[in-house]
């Protein structure tokens, strides 16, 4: 065995990380802090599995969103959920028993965009009606975003307007980009790496994987 | 002399904020809030522009966004509405359209040749000889108006956005306010839309509605479910009130195009003032008393010293009691109630010095204003289907029957008083949000989740109360003849002369005259040539009718319309190392890959003689799970799939129904019932598409779940004979003998620290392992075996090493060497192809080729070891050509080029020499080869 294996695994979000950045769970994650009214963080390091079966093992219906403790639960397309939890952490459960799970962690880039102004950002880049009646919270819905095909999830923060973005991994720095360059006319800037809990549980740490 | 006056009631400029830019190079000043015109105006500037075909000397008109005479260039943005855009420091604004100068411009020439430029003559001109049509068009290019861009003007941002109003108002005058307002108080959300800076319409130059006005702005500014957008117009509608707007002056962003899904749709534009057609009437100082009323009270400029006025109507009225107050001599009143009438007028370039009115009386002045009727502006809702109506006694035309989620109010709809036009605009603002709100509650009644709604449920249905028709005289023409279309230099006479010459529908009318088709569409030119062709043909206006007022309502720009260019791009986790190396990179769909790293032909020996690595992470890759899997294989793939061994990975080719080749790739068993398909990089979302059609649509019954992980592994071919040996450096749970490990299998375990797959397959002929381990880890495998394999030479290797070695190795690359006629047959494929399957996709089509000759897929060599005919180069048999070369290489290896090519099957026995047509014309001679492959036919470097 040479060098190469004695290194310990590193895993590299899609998008590239602002200084400051450490290592965290096997991830390089920034640190950045930001108090801008309209914030873009990266949540890629997120364990994702997108669960298949032909029956509704999670009473949830296409285009909703929930909250099951820490792990995000999401109706993403008829007989399809995707689940998104801390980094890191299995999410084996019953629940996930005699279906078929597969982990998309590595797969899929995953960005929050967060702030008052996050749905007129969104405007520029998407052609969805993310009014209330329309998109309340936790609607989820798969439509073009930059020309990116993107699973969005409405999951406000503390009472302000928050999106999940998820993409191919591949485009992750596109959509990244999109939305930076959508987003400059109300002061988007980008933060580090937000804890991943459910809103009731957000205890206003910065940052904690 | 300054032509400025004392402050306005209304004016919009800020004295307090001075402006200086420039004209045609000479400095002025301005102030905040000044358009170009009405600040050079100010300063007594009279003359803006050329006209576009005559060349005459063309000054403010309408002082608003459609004037005529105000074209101008600023900074290196062409066609300018100088009367409409403000201007800003440092701006530098030219004339277009003349040389070499506005005042003395050689292009007026065509003025004095007037008579034999009439509609019509560059088609009967320039027709014949045909030959000659590329000198007429190179000539004809230097006469042709506009200004100039520079090919190193800096791209501007334009952007675009979406929005879900409830009602979009178009047009904020009185009218589209008050709807507005009554639609917000009734809960919907609104979208008001103005094409001039401020909301108002004609109440911003009108004295006496300011405090009206001024009241309704407030009322606006507090109900926050209503936007404003100004400096905006509503250019198009479409189906289902799917509404275009142009938004300008944003900051940062020159121009947005918002895409409106409005539920309901309120048409509020006002009128617009139509000119009078008479002798003279495109003189400087000929203007509209719209545009004389607008230059008072909003810029605080004096249009004139001494006027003619010709009213019809309240708004000449109005503007003459306007300018007396701005202190303008009113030399004479033509009221045309009365039956006055002004017959031409004459003076210089620099403007307007006399008219004459009826009875051959001459007055002195410098200011002609007219005052003779109203065009309604029914674009959006001819746009919406309706087909507007002419009413001979108000002399404008009137909506008919609107479609459902359409209204208007306002003066397009009727005339009134303030209060009656604003009951009208309330009612029509409640109902538009009335039909809104029942079509949002049905859509929320619709989504699989929604929480009960009762779609029928909402808002009292308010009938809007019945407008008003004021009688008009119909005044469109003197008895002289003058400019019809004033972007285009299209005279009455020009009308005459189509109508004499056949044209008996206006939609002719326009097309050979071009009336109506300048930058205004029709605005202030539809109805007067309409009119013209009516009294051409003895006809009504109502029997001659209208143009199609087809979108945009206004011109957009290029720009505007592109918006951002948003093409996604993909890459590979190791797309920064790339990047680092100086790859070069290649476009290949979305994906951006590394076509080599400087010198391919070395990286082909690097992995011919050692070990190299290519980074294929954009092979498609489909993970497929449960009992029915083999079946699914065995349908899309031609060849056998039943016994495939857990750790067993297999070549397969995929055909549609018409047995056309449509993907190919390795299909590996990860566990019993648990597949990683691998699809060609660009195929991929094909072919998932493709089996979920089949799953879906025939076989819902079988279990199997299709989950496409394209970009969730990170994939890199390992290829050479060291590459063994480097690979057992940094794996250790994986057995990689050729007995345990032998061509043609797959196995799971570790590298670097990082779970993979591991498949011993190969494109370049040599030993290789494709591996597949997570995305985020790829970086740190690919790393370490960089790190790992230095001692061993080992080097990266692009795409373009990949094609030659797997074009050593006579492997098709499907696109490339087939096309979208290619069967199975053709590509060689007897080997693979199982009729004896019960069924499998395209089998049919493949049964019926397997018993016809068809044109095969070869080797080819060049019997001249360095001629590499290009691909795509034609096979001749004789004088015909019969086949093409499909790719084509120099290669490094056997020091010779070779190919790839189709041929018909009389060409395609080995031996046979053909004929390959070079792009000089030339032949070159080649060889049909037995193998598709040149190098080791016998894959005995595969399988160490």
């Amino acid at each position: 065995m040479s060098d190469g294996t004695r290194k310990t695994p590193v895993a590299r979000s899609p998008i590239h990380p602002p200084d400051p950045t450490e290592v965290d769970r096997g991830w390089i994650v920034s640190r950045r802090e930001s108090d801008a009214p309209v914030r873009l963080s990266d949540a890629s390091p997120t364990v994702k599995v997108v669960v298949k079966s032909d029956r509704s093992r999670f009473d949830l219906a296409y285009g909703r969103a929930r909250w099951e403790h820490q792990r995000l639960v999401i109706g993403s397309s008829p007989g399809e959920w995707t689940i998104i939890g801390p980094p890191g952490e299995p999410l084996g459960s019953d629940a996930l028993e005699a279906v078929d799970a597969v982990d998309i962690t590595h797969g899929r880039a995953l960005v929050r965009l967060t702030g008052e102004a996050a749905p007129r950002v969104l405007e520029k880049v998407c052609a969805i009606d993310l009014s209330e009646p329309m998109c309340p919270n936790l609607a989820a819905f798969r439509a073009s975003v930059a020309n990116v095909v993107t699973d969005v999830v409405r999951d406000d923060r503390e009472g302000t307007r928050s999106y999940l973005l998820s993409c191919e991994r591949s485009s992750g720095q596109f959509l990244f980009d999109a939305i930076l360059d959508a987003g400059a006319e109300f002061g988007i800037d980008v933060e580090g790496f937000q804890v991943w809990c459910s809103p009731d549980a957000r205890s206003g740490a910065a940052s904690d994987l | 002399m300054s032509r400025r006056l004392p402050s306005q009631p209304g004016e919009v400029i800020d004295r307090e904020r001075s402006i200086e830019f420039t004209f045609d190079g000479r400095p002025h000043r301005g102030y905040a809030g000044d358009t170009i015109a009405s600040a050079l105006l100010a300063a007594g500037v009279t003359v803006l522009s050329r006209s576009f075909k005559y060349h005459r000397p063309r000054g403010v008109m309408t002082a608003g966004f459609l004037d005529p005479g105000a074209t101008v260039q600023v900074d290196d943005e062409p066609n300018v509405r100088g009367a409409h855009r403000r201007i800003e420091p440092g701006m530098v604004v030219r004339s277009q359209n003349r040389w070499p100068s506005l005042g003395f411009d050689v292009f007026a020439a065509n003025d004095l040749v007037g008579r034999f430029l009439t509609a019509g003559f560059y088609y009967k001109t320039f027709i014949r000889p045909q030959r000659l049509w590329p000198i007429y068009d190179s000539i004809l290019t230097r006469f042709a108006a506009g200004g100039e861009v520079s090919g190193d003007a800096p791209h501007a941002y334009y952007d675009k956005r979406y929005v879900h109003p409830d009602v979009v108002v178009a047009g904020g005058g009185l009218a589209g306010m008050t709807a507005a307002l009554a639609a917000g108080e009734a809960g919907a959300s609104v979208l008001l839309v103005e094409e001039e800076y401020e909301l108002g319409g004609m109440s911003r130059y009108d004295p006496a509605g300011l405090e009206r006005l001024s009241s309704l702005r407030k009322a606006i500014a507090d109900r926050p479910e209503i936007e404003v957008m100004t400096n905006s117009v509503v250019t198009a509608r479409y189906d289902d009130n799917w509404v275009a707007i142009l938004q300008r002056g944003l900051p940062d962003v020159h121009e947005r195009l918002v895409k409106a899904r409005a539920k309901s749709l309120v048409v509020a534009p006002g009128l617009i003032e139509r000119p009078f057609v008479f002798d003279g009437n495109d003189l400087p100082g000929v203007m509209l008393s719209t545009g004389v009323r607008r230059l008072i009270n909003l810029w605080a400029v004096r249009p004139g010293m001494r006027a003619v006025v010709m009213t019809a109507n309240d708004s000449g009225d109005a503007a003459i009691r306007d300018l007396e107050r701005a202190g303008v001599e009113i030399g004479h009143v033509v009221d045309a109630r009365q039956g006055g009438m002004l017959v031409r007028a004459g003076g210089r370039k620099s403007g307007v010095r006399w008219v004459e009115v009826d009875g051959g009386r001459r007055i002195r002045c410098d200011l002609v204003v007219t005052a003779v009727g109203w065009t309604a502006p029914t674009a959006l809702l001819n746009m919406a289907g309706d087909r507007p109506v002419y009413d001979p006694r108000a002399a404008r035309f009137f909506p008919s029957r609107l479609p459902d989620g359409v209204f208007a109010t306002g003066w397009i709809a009727g005339d009134g008083s303030d209060d009656e036009l604003a009951d009208h605009a309330a009612a029509v603002g409640h109902e538009a949000a009335r039909v809104a709100i029942q079509i949002g509650r049905s859509w929320q009644a619709a989504r699989p989740w929604a929480a009960p709604v009762d779609p029928a449920a909402g808002l009292e249905g308010r009938e809007p109360p019945v407008l008003d028709r004021h009688s008009h005289p119909e005044l469109y023409r003197s008895s002289t003849h003058g400019v019809i279309d004033f972007s285009e230099d299209v005279t009455s006479k020009d009308i005459l002369a189509a109508a004499a010459e056949g044209y008996d529908s206006i939609e002719l009318v326009k097309r050979f005259t071009t009336a109506t088709m300048g930058p205004n569409q029709g605005k202030l030119e539809t109805v007067n040539a309409v009119a013209m062709l009516a009294e051409a043909r003895a006809q009504t206006i109502a029997d001659v009718g209208t143009t199609v007022w087809r979108p945009p309502y206004a011109p957009i720009t290029l720009g505007a319309l592109g918006g951002r260019t948003w093409e996604p791009v993909r890459v590979s986790p190791m797309h920064s190392w790339h990047v680092a190396r100086g790859a070069v990179p290649l476009v290949a769909g979305q994906w951006i890959r590394p076509e080599h790293y400087g010198n391919p032909l070395r990286e082909v020996a690097t992995v011919r003689s050692g070990v190299g690595i290519i980074d294929v992470t954009p092979l498609g890759k489909l993970d497929l799970r449960g009992p029915d899997v083999p079946r699914l294989l065995n349908l899309v793939y031609v060849n056998k799939w039943s016994n495939l061994p857990v750790g067993g990975v297999r070549y397969g080719v995929m055909c549609a129904e018409d047995g056309v080749i449509l993907d190919d790739g390795v299909t590996g068993r990860l566990g019993q019932d648990h597949y990683l398909m691998t699809t060609t990089s660009s195929g991929a979302a094909t072919v998932w598409e493709w089996i979920e059609n089949w799953l879906q649509t025939e076989h819902p019954d079988w279990q199997v779940h299709v989950t496409p992980v394209t970009t969730g592994f990170a994939s890199m071919n390992v290829a050479g004979p060291r590459s063994r040996d480097l690979l057992q450096r940094l794996v250790s749970d994986i057995d990689l003998s050729p007995e345990s490990f032998p061509y043609m299998a797959v196995r799971q375990g570790s590298i670097a620290g990082v779970d993979c797959f591991m498949w011993r397959i190969g494109f370049t002929g040599e030993l290789s392992f494709e591996l597949h381990v997570p995305a985020g880890f790829g970086l740190h495998v690919w790393e370490a075996l960089f790190e790992s394999g230095a001692d061993l030479g080992v080097g990266p290797f692009g795409v373009e090493a990949q094609r030659i070695m797997r074009l050593e190795k006579g492997h098709f690359i499907v696109g490339q060497d087939t096309d979208g006629l290619m069967q199975g047959y053709s590509a060689g494929l007897e080997w693979m192809i199982k009729l004896d399957k019960p069924d499998f996709a395209g089998k049919p089509e493949l049964v019926w080729q397997s018993t016809t000759d068809s044109n095969r897929l070869v080797a080819i060599q060049p019997i001249d070891h360095l001629v590499v005919p290009p691909e795509a180069s034609q096979i001749m048999d004789g004088p015909h050509a019969v086949g093409r070369v499909t790719s084509s290489r120099f290669s490094p290896t056997l020091g010779r080029s070779i190919c790839l090519g189709v041929v018909p099957p009389h060409l395609s026995i080995p031996g046979t020499i053909i004929t390959i047509r070079l792009p000089n014309r030339t032949d070159a001679q080649a060889r049909i080869m037995e193998h598709h492959a040149h190098f080791d036919p016998e894959g005995s470097r595969l399988r160490v």
